[in-house]
Parts: C-alpha cells; sequence; structure tokens
C-alpha cells in the first residue's frame, strides 16, 4: 500500500509492513519520523496523536490498513520554521514544554480542535485535550489555547 | 603483626589528615580535558571555542529531563561570558570526574537540624565535598545541578572570558582594563575588534590572570525569566529522546520480565517468535532487573508481537512474594514498635519526648502507598557493540553508572565505552538505575554489530519499577491544658532507599548492613517546628518490593504525615493553621517568609463561597522552602483543587520562569499522587499495568497555580523537587477544613 504523509507518498513494502500494524510504529520505525511517541499502546495518554484526513486519532491502536487513502498529518508538519502553527507559537510564548514528550501529541489533538472550533469553549478544551502529561504543564495549556486563538 | 598494622594504620591516618588540609582539588579542568574536535578550541574542561564563528560550546554533564537545566547551565556561561545564550552549543560532557556532582552527594548523606550552621555543620560539609570531589560521579539528581555548578561553571566561564581577553591584550598591545566584550566579541574603543574565534588559539596559552567573578549587580541574564533553549525543538517534533535515536542497520527489540516480581523465565516456547524472523535472547539478571527475555526484531511492533507470542514457563522468586496489604500491616507495627522505642534510628532528639506527660495525647497514624514513577518516555537504550567497542544512547540520570554497567556487561575497559545523552521524556529519579543500559548492551552482543534499541512497553515499565517505598508513622504529640503541644515523638517506618540503589548502580558503596538512610524519611528528619520535646525514630524495613528515588524521595510522603498532623495540633491548639506553624518558626525566618508569602497571596483568612475550604503546608527539602495553599471542593465526593498558591525560597534564581515551572510541575506531579497515586502488590504481582490503572490529572482538572518566588542571595538550592511535598498536606488539610474529618492515608479518598 502507499500511506499519505505530510503531503508525500510513501510506498510501503508488504513484507515489512503488515496491515494490522499501527500506522504509530510505522511512521516511527519505517519512515523515521519520530516526533509522535509512543507511551502507552492503549490510546490512553495520547502521546501517538496524528490528524487522520484533519481528525485528531491515536495512531497507537490505529491499523495502518485503516488509512489507506487518507491523509495522514504528524507534528513533524504542524507548522514550518517560517510559519509555526499559532499553537506553536503560543506554547513558545507561554513556555508550556517541560521534557516535551508529550507535548506533540498535545499540540496535534489541540489544533484538530481549533480546526473546528476557532473559539472554543473551557469545556470544548476539557473534552478535546484528554492528553497525559507526567510533567504537569497542563496549567499553562488553557492560557497558550486562549493566546493561539487570538493570533489566528 | 600487630605492629604492622598499626603503623599501617597511623599512615593511613596521616595520609587522611593531609588529604583532609589539602584544598579541594579544581573542577574547571584544563584545555586538554576537552578533546580536540574540528575547528574548536577547548580552553578549560567546560568550554571551547569555534574557532570559525567564535560560538561558544559548552560541556553538558546534566541530563535534560524537562527541568531547564540545559538552558539554565548555558544562561551561567552565557552570563560570564557576554555571549548571547542562543551562541552557545551544548555537547555531551565526557568520563572526566570533574564532572562529578558535588551538591548532590552532600544533600544526600548528612542531615542537620533545620537552620544549623554551625562550625560542625560546615566542617561536614567541605570535607564530604573533597571526598565526593575525588569520587566525581556524574548524577542529575536531587535537584542538585544549579547548587552544584554554581561554584565551578561560572568560574570556568570566567576564566575563559580573561583568556580571551588576555590574549586580545597581548596582541593588540591594549590594557584589558580598557577592553569591551559584546556578545562574544572583543573590541577596543580605539578600533581593534575581533570574535571569540579569532582569539581561540591563543587564548587557550594565555595565562587568564586574576579572574573575577562578575559582581551580581552587573548580571544581565541570571536572576531574568528567558526562553528555554529546548522548547521549538520540543514544539515541532523534531527533539531527540532516547526512543528517538535511528541509526544505520538500527534493529529494534522489547524487553519481558516475569508478571511477578522477581521471577525468572523457566522454559520457552519460541516457534513463533522465530517463526516470523524474530530473535530472542535471554537476559541475566542485570542492575536490580530479575532475568528476563529480549525480543528483537525489524521494528518495535513486529518485537512486541514476537513477545506476545511467546510461551513462557515464568518462575516465581523463592520465598514469600512480596505483597503490599503484608507490608502495610507490617509497617504499621514498625512503626509502632519505633514510637516506644523499641526498634530503628533515632534521627532527631531534643529534650525529653518520652518522658514528657501532658494533660492530654494526641495520637495518629498516617499511611502512604508505593508510586510509580511513569515517565511518558517508557524506559530505553540504543547500544551497538562492535570491535570492542560500546556505544550507547541512554536518557540517564547516571553517566558515570552507565558506562560502569556497559563496560563490565560487554567486558571492556570503561574508556571503551562512549555515552551520548539525549533528551529524557521525564525520569522523575527512574533514569537513576541502568538495568535497561546493561540490558540493551547484553542484547546487543547478540546482533553482530548492529545497534539496537531495547524497549520496556508501558506494562514492563509500570510492573517493574522501582517503587517509591511505602511508608507508615504514628506520631503522638502530649498537650498542655490548652491543648498546646508540649512534645512529639514520631514512629515510622519505610524501607531504606539508597542502600537498595547502591546495590543495584554502584556494589562499590553498598554496605553489608544498611546504614540509617536518611533519604527514606526526609520528610520527618526535617521537621521544623520549635517543640522543645521532640523524637524521630525511623526503623528502615526491606519488603522485598524494589524500591528507589521518586521525585523527592523520603519527602514526598513523611512530609505528607508531618505537615498533616502539624495541622492536626493547630486544631488541638484552637489556632489558626498559619500562625500556628508562624509560632514555632521564630527561629526560621525564611521559613516563616515564605509561609507568610504563601498564606498573603493566597488570601488566607479571607472567605471563600460555600463548599469551599483552604488548607495550608510548608516544608523544606533540597536546600528551598516551599509554602503551599490549596482551595478545594468536593464534586460527587471525589476531591477537587481549584486554586494552589505557592511560594519558594530557593535561594538565588537563576530563571524564575524556569522555578515558576518547576514548581508547578511538581505540584500537578503531587496531585497525581494524592487523588490517584497507589501501587498495589498482590503476591507479588503489581496490579497496575498502564494509564488508565494509574490515572493522572488531566487539563479539566487542572487548578490554577500561582507561583511565587521569593528574592535571596544565598547560593542557589533545588527547584524541581521541593514543590512535591507540601502538595498533598495541604490539600488533606483543606479537605480537613472542608469536611471536619481528617485523611490520613494517601492517596486521599474520601469516605463516602
Amino acid at each position: 500500500m502507499e500511506l499519505n504523509v505530510n503531503g508525500r507518498v510513501h510506498p510501503l513494502d508488504g513484507a515489512a509492513v503488515p496491515p494490522d500494524m499501527p500506522l504509530l510504529w510505522v511512521l516511527r520505525d519505517v519512515l523515521g519520523l519520530t516526533g509522535t511517541k509512543y507511551g502507552c499502546g492503549i490510546a490512553a495518554c495520547g502521546a501517538c496523536t496524528v490528524h487522520v484526513d484533519g481528525q485528531a486519532v491515536r495512531a497507537c491502536v490505529l491499523p495502518v490498513s485503516a488509512v489507506a487513502g487518507k491523509a495522514v498529518r504528524t507534528i513533524e508538519a504542524l507548522g514550518t520554521p517560517e510559519r509555526p502553527h499559532p499553537l506553536q507559537a503560543a506554547w513558545i510564548a507561554h513556555q508550556v514544554p517541560q521534557c516535551g514528550y508529550c507535548q506533540g501529541g498535545v499540540l496535534m489533538a489541540t489544533a484538530a480542535l481549533l480546526a473546528k472550533k476557532p473559539d472554543p469553549s473551557d469545556a470544548e478544551i476539557d473534552a478535546a485535550v484528554t492528553n497525559l502529561c507526567r510533567c504537569g504543564t497542563t496549567p499553562r495549556m488553557r492560557a497558550a489555547i486562549r493566546a493561539a486563538v487570538r493570533l489566528r | 603483626m600487630k605492629r604492622r598494622f598499626v603503623l599501617t594504620a597511623l599512615g593511613a591516618g596521616a595520609l587522611l589528615v593531609g588529604w583532609g588540609a589539602m584544598p579541594p582539588r579544581s573542577r574547571s579542568g584544563r584545555r586538554e580535558t576537552l578533546p580536540v574536535v574540528d575547528g574548536a578550541v577547548g580552553l578549560n574542561g567546560w568550554i571551547r571555542i569555534a574557532e570559525g564563528d567564535g560560538g561558544v560550546q559548552l560541556a553538558m554533564p546534566r541530563a535534560e529531563m524537562g527541568q531547564g537545566v540545559h538552558h539554565a547551565l548555558a544562561l551561567l556561561a552565557a552570563e560570564q561570558l557576554d555571549i548571547a545564550p542562543g551562541r552557545i552549543a551544548l555537547f555531551d560532557a565526557g568520563a572526566d570526574r570533574l564532572y562529578g556532582n558535588v551538591a548532590g552527594a552532600l544533600e544526600s548523606v548528612l542531615w542537620f537540624e533545620p537552620g544549623d550552621e554551625g562550625r560542625l555543620v560546615r566542617g561536614s560539609r567541605w570535607l564530604l565535598a573533597k571526598a565526593a570531589r575525588e569520587l566525581g560521579l556524574s548524577i542529575t539528581g536531587g535537584s542538585s545541578s544549579i547548587a552544584d555548578a554554581w561554584d565551578v561553571l561560572p568560574l570556568a566561564a570566567a576564566t575563559a572570558r580573561a583568556q580571551l581577553l588576555g590574549a586580545a591584550s597581548l596582541h593588540w598591545k591594549l590594557p584589558v582594563a580598557e577592553l569591551v566584550v559584546s556578545d562574544g566579541v572583543v573590541s577596543h574603543p580605539s578600533g581593534p575588534k575581533a570574535h571569540f574565534g579569532e582569539l581561540a588559539k591563543a587564548a587557550a596559552s594565555t595565562p587568564p590572570g586574576e579572574v573575577a567573578l562578575k559582581p551580581r549587580s552587573a548580571w544581565q541574564r541570571v536572576g531574568h525569566a528567558a526562553p528555554r533553549r529546548d522548547l521549538p525543538a520540543k514544539v515541532d517534533g523534531s527533539a531527540v529522546y532516547g526512543i528517538d535515536v535511528r541509526r544505520p542497520g538500527q534493529l529494534f527489540a522489547v524487553v519481558l520480565m516475569s508478571p511477578a516480581l522477581a521471577g525468572r523465565p523457566g522454559a520457552l516456547q519460541t516457534d513463533r517468535a522465530t517463526a516470523t524472523g524474530l530473535r530472542v535472547v535471554r537476559l541475566p539478571p542485570l542492575a536490580g532487573a530479575p532475568a528476563a527475555l529480549a525480543v528483537v526484531g525489524p521494528s518495535t511492533w513486529h518485537a512486541m508481537q514476537g513477545a506476545r507470542a511467546l510461551a513462557v514457563a515464568w518462575q516465581p522468586a523463592p520465598g514469600q512474594a512480596p505483597d503490599s496489604r503484608l507490608v502495610a500491616a507490617e509497617l504499621d507495627a514498625q512503626a509502632r514498635a519505633a514510637l516506644a522505642g523499641e526498634a530503628g534510628f533515632g534521627f532527631r532528639d531534643r529534650g525529653d519526648a518520652r518522658a514528657v506527660k501532658g494533660v492530654r495525647r494526641l495520637e495518629a497514624l498516617y499511611r502512604a502507598p508505593y508510586l510509580a514513577h511513569a515517565a511518558l518516555e517508557p524506559l530505553n537504550c540504543t547500544a551497538q557493540v562492535a570491535d570492542g567497542r560500546v556505544r550507547l544512547w541512554a536518557g540517564t540520570q547516571v553517566p558515570s553508572f552507565a558506562r560502569a554497567a556497559a563496560a563490565q556487561v560487554a567486558g571492556v575497559p570503561e574508556d571503551a565505552v562512549e555515552l551520548h545523552v539525549p533528551y529524557l521524556g521525564g525520569s522523575f529519579g527512574r533514569r537513576l538505575e541502568v538495568e535497561v543500559i546493561a540490558q540493551a548492551v547484553r542484547v546487543a552482543q547478540e546482533t553482530g554489530g548492529r545497534p539496537v534499541q531495547l524497549l520496556w512497553p508501558r506494562e514492563q515499565d509500570f510492573m517493574h519499577d522501582v517503587y517509591r517505598p511505602a511508608g507508615a508513622a504514628v506520631l503522638r504529640a502530649e498537650l498542655d491544658a490548652e491543648g498546646r503541644a508540649l512534645a512529639l515523638a514520631i514512629g515510622s517506618a519505610g524501607d531504606a532507599v539508597m542502600p537498595r540503589w547502591y546495590e543495584r548502580v554502584f556494589p562499590p558503596a553498598a554496605a553489608p548492613v544498611d546504614l540509617p538512610d536518611k533519604n527514606a524519611v526526609d520528610g520527618l528528619t526535617a521537621f521544623p517546628y520549635a517543640l522543645p520535646h521532640l523524637r524521630i525514630t525511623h526503623v528502615s524495613t526491606r519488603s522485598g518490593v524494589p524500591v528507589g528515588n521518586w521525585r523527592s524521595v523520603g519527602h514526598s510522603h513523611f512530609a505528607f504525615f508531618a505537615e498533616a498532623f502539624v495541622d492536626e495540633l493547630a486544631e488541638a491548639a484552637n489556632t489558626d493553621p498559619v500562625d500556628y506553624r508562624l509560632g514555632l518558626l521564630k527561629a526560621l525566618p525564611a521559613h516563616a517568609a515564605v509561609l507568610r508569602r504563601a498564606a498573603q497571596e493566597a488570601g488566607w483568612g479571607r472567605p471563600l463561597p460555600a463548599g469551599r475550604a483552604r488548607g495550608v503546608a510548608l516544608h523544606a527539602s533540597f536546600g528551598s522552602i516551599v509554602a503551599m495553599v490549596a482551595e478545594v471542593s468536593l464534586a460527587g465526593g471525589r476531591p477537587r483543587v481549584h486554586r494552589l498558591t505557592a511560594a519558594i525560597d530557593c535561594g538565588t534564581v537563576v530563571d524564575p520562569g524556569v522555578v515558576r515551572q518547576q514548581v508547578e510541575g511538581a505540584a500537578m506531579f503531587g496531585l497525581a499522587a494524592a487523588l490517584h497515586g497507589r501501587i498495589d502488590i498482590h503476591d507479588g504481582v503489581v496490579q497496575q499495568r498502564n494509564f488508565p490503572d494509574q490515572p493522572l490529572v488531566t487539563l479539566a482538572d487542572t487548578p490554577a497555580i500561582d507561583v511565587h518566588v521569593m528574592d535571596s542571595e544565598r547560593a542557589p538550592a533545588g527547584a524541581g523537587e521541593p514543590g512535591v511535598p507540601p502538595l498533598a498536606p495541604a490539600v488533606a488539610n483543606a479537605l480537613h477544613a472542608l469536611t471536619g474529618r481528617r485523611l490520613r492515608e494517601l492517596p486521599l479518598v474520601p469516605a463516602p
């Protein structure tokens, strides 16, 4: 099959990539896109969040065959150095990350929310951003999300 | 024979006295300390200058695990060198002992009466610091990195600056005093100008002369919040953690250990694993990890599938399997025995706490469970063994022990081990261990020279952690007619931490019997209140459960016991909890100032809406003092924390933004533990296997947190850990204020 990631089409070797291999491990161990993280393997922590056709999904439990013909976007393509996503700029302005391991997943979950709801309510943010952060950076996230809303 | 022994002992004694009288060995290092790399000139053990653009390259011996240490150490160098922090690049420091962490060693061994700065205290610190310098163990831990760097890195940077200025002065024949440095460029008002790189070669052979550190009044960077250097890469997916290391030809492996602690794999059905082209490697017990299996494949997922397919006959460890329910009962009994003076080591003994009798007695039993670290990046290490050399890419807090472990497994000398330390996806003390490193090297011996990344899947990470030990304490106060405490006696129990850690990571330091481990019970040994009669006796137990250093170690639960009981004492004395504490802190003005600040910023005493209440706690750890006020309610029977107000005195602050970030994070770390944290072990099997079993606090339940950093000119102290201990008692005390009921066991689950 072919995999469309960040606007590039990658042919996948069927022998090396069985259809039930989760998207997470195809991204990380086959394509070398390591920005998407493994945290739990059971869709509990959100560190592996990517966009599939604009929807935030947890890639650790998503078989790669399920994304055939769909557009996958990872944290590496959320913005560019010249044009960072407003959330990335806000995350820096508010100095959100500590270890940073969960942040790619948090940003992808939040970006998918903002694409649908440009000015989400607190309840909508709470429902969309359920990622786990062990360093305790959540106290800064809400203010950073609000700042990104203003930047857009 | 006897005479020879006496002479030897006298000789050794004389040597020791002689050694003791010499000043500590310098930690600046020489220009030869740093390997010469293309176009970069080493000036000392910390600073290299790139000849091309004059950029500074700083040796980085400390692990960036979220605490901002890379940013902070670069700021210290930038301040003295007068160069923008962005023009300082970091590289992995080597194995030289000058990178050893002296401050961390002090914190982990010594304990004194809070506030005691007498000659004995200062002398002990000085001597131990010298010994730690000789040992030179490179460790990131104990919230000690800034305290440790403070006497070393600014001096190395200022020395480098003096050499660069000296070189310019000789070259231009102009006095040093007339030269100016601005962002890495040295100039003279009369015209001559050169960047650091153009001066580097000459500087390397120019003696620095008299080196003066910039006075505090001239600081331009230290003390001001600045954007962290590591964050841009952490928001665009480009930051490389240990798990992200990718080398040419790399293989992927996962570890599989017994469901029960310390069990080992017996007979093995490997057909399915080997049929899919996977490889199974048997691992002996290594650095504390039990015997295990590693499955090697072309991707992590292939290896995980292979591990799932293995049919293993697991053999239990001999003897009684550890069980947290039995441990809890044993700890209660041991704490009572300690209180009765029948067992344990007396860490504090002031007055005569056991003889004093009041008119009334207040006694309570407190308990805390085992806890897991659960850093979001599971344990992993990438290793390559080829041509008699070992290459390691490991997110480790302990480079010295990592090298030693790798060398031992591979049977090579330590200088044949090359260590790269990528970012750590959290750690909280977990990566003070080296078992995954030893295991990865063992696997890499079987891969024909190809690099291999060994991962502990999340379930293995939870089920084979080195847990925060469970603990218990019985606190007994004798009260006078007004309810004021005359005497406090505390008996406590819990596993020793440091002896178990030494056995795993540094066997030369493991003693045949456990010495009193103050780290395991620090939350009590730091008791600051001026009760005339105080006795603290602790029984160090050995439960058989692997235990380790968990963010703030023995402060994390024993401070809960102390500060929640102090709240009980305030209630018994019918006194406001803040006023009560202040009344007993007259000899410790810094403690009192921090408490006052937190109370004031939180609006302590101001009315709250119905259904809300506040609680306060104060605790000093790792050289810093933190007070916290929590504002809580109950929602559907569950505690909800709405607001946290903290004040911290951590001495001189390098970057107040990072300090605030650390205290916020520590509070959230403490909150997850206070509300949800527990590890249950039934018949040797850890019951919590992944995050749903062990919830964290998500955005929806996150309180607003304000952190206030006190101005101070004393030497810097810890910032990463001190915010953890006061959280649980502040929340518990608030819940008491709300409901009138005391919760004396963690996690805080109100009775229905």
